[in-house]
């Protein structure tokens, strides 16, 4: 526990430097940690990985909120803790989870998709703003390289695919809080 | 995307955005929060007549003195409940000074006070400016304040806020109490007390709804 906080202590340090390699190693191994936080709270579930990835984009987005002289474990676990929480309460309040991966990949598959699934995705895509809606369907539907579409908006490619993350991470909780209000509906 | 592509690409963004720390968003929150604060003070009600002759009394000086000593008190623990797992620390106690100080004040001048005297001193005749004008007051600092947290990351957004309240309504109480001619602590350890405690508790909806992340 202490070994591992000073190590990544010593690594977020580094990376705030600007150490992209130090940076991609404290998450490596972070990640495993946060999975077995995940799973402590939700068992062999096949959407344990979605939720690491949102403690991870939660990390990166918060990562300011580690100051030098605090110790790193709790902060990451607190934060791994609260986002795990708040994905499970968004994930039961929306009933089942909409696979937007697959239905993105599916879609970029062929035009026999699951025309209903098509409609969900055209209808969440409405409700993010247009750059993000347009990157999801440039990388996740007609399957252009991330390189590719960022040469048309300007971006660099890392930045389309942190986007194209955030996008697919907002997607979910949409459509979590869409199964509400359809269930409610009925 | 697979997670090693996600922490790959997350990499190449490893240096820390340059953005202005917690801290010093907190204190522009609550200087643009005050200061629409005291334009509305100032506008609506003003400081009494007398007011320095007033504060020349110790018992006086309290109503304004402790919930500006409240108020840094409370910033500072909403600046540590913004940073997941850093401990409010000692600053906790320290904050119980001025409520432990007003419930003596409270106590003090209810052994001194004539028996006849002490339940028209405790009801006053301006709860109903009071309990509003500490609320209303507090709300523009409140909203300051949020703003900065925002950028913070609260694992409990409810306490957080509360948190930021309770220092708002520290400074929004300590103007209003240059208005207020109410000098016995019978009356302003009660209803100031009820005028933060309603601010708290709005700050701490508000963090439930806005401190999420």
């Amino acid at each position: 526990m202490t070994d591992r906080n000073d190590r990544w202590g010593d690594l977020l340090r580094r990376a705030n430097r600007g150490e992209a390699a130090a940076y991609a190693r404290f998450l490596t191994e972070a990640a495993p940690v946060i999975r077995n936080i995940v799973r402590g709270r939700a068992g062999m579930d096949a959407g344990t990985e979605d939720i690491v990835q949102e403690v991870l984009l939660a990390i990166h987005a918060k990562r300011h909120t580690w100051r030098e002289s605090d110790p790193v474990t709790p902060w990451l676990y607190a934060i791994a803790r609260y986002k795990t929480a708040d994905a499970f309460r968004s994930r039961k309040r929306g009933g089942t989870q909409v696979p937007l991966e697959d239905l993105a990949e599916q879609l970029a598959d062929d035009g026999s998709g699951d025309p209903t699934a098509a409609r969900d995705l055209a209808r969440l895509l409405d409700e993010i703003d247009d750059r993000s809606a347009s990157i999801v369907r440039a990388v996740g539907i007609e399957g252009e390289s991330a390189g590719e579409v960022g040469a048309r908006l300007g971006m660099s490619e890392g930045a389309v695919r942190v986007a194209y993350h955030r996008a697919l991470a907002r997607l979910r909780k949409l459509a979590g809080t869409e199964g509400l209000t359809e269930e409610t509906k009925e | 995307m697979k997670t090693e592509d996600l922490i790959a690409t997350l990499a190449t963004e490893a240096p820390m955005a340059p953005s202005a720390s917690l801290e010093r968003r907190a204190g522009l929150g609550v200087a643009f929060g005050g200061l629409v604060t005291l334009t509305l003070f100032f506008v609506v009600l003003g400081p009494r007549p007398g007011l320095l002759i007033a504060m020349s009394d110790p018992f006086t000086l309290a109503k304004t003195i402790l919930p500006l000593l409240l108020a840094p008190l409370a910033l500072i623990m909403s600046l540590h409940a913004a940073r997941p797992a850093v401990p409010l620390g000692v600053v906790r106690w320290l904050a119980l000074i001025p409520p432990v100080s007003a419930a003596g004040l409270f106590l003090w001048a209810f052994s001194t006070t004539g028996a006849g005297d002490r339940f028209a001193l405790f009801i006053g005749h301006s709860i109903q400016v009071c309990l509003p004008a500490i609320t209303i007051l507090s709300l523009p600092i409140i909203a300051g304040l949020l703003g900065a947290l925002r950028h913070g990351a609260p694992v409990r957004p409810a306490r957080c806020g509360a948190l930021a309240g309770l220092a708002s309504a520290g400074i929004a109480t300590a103007i209003y109490s240059t208005f207020c001619v109410e000098d016995s602590p019978l009356f302003y350890a009660v209803w100031y007390s009820l005028g933060i405690g309603i601010a708290t508790g709005i700050g701490a909806l508000l963090g439930m709804r806005y401190l999420r992340w």
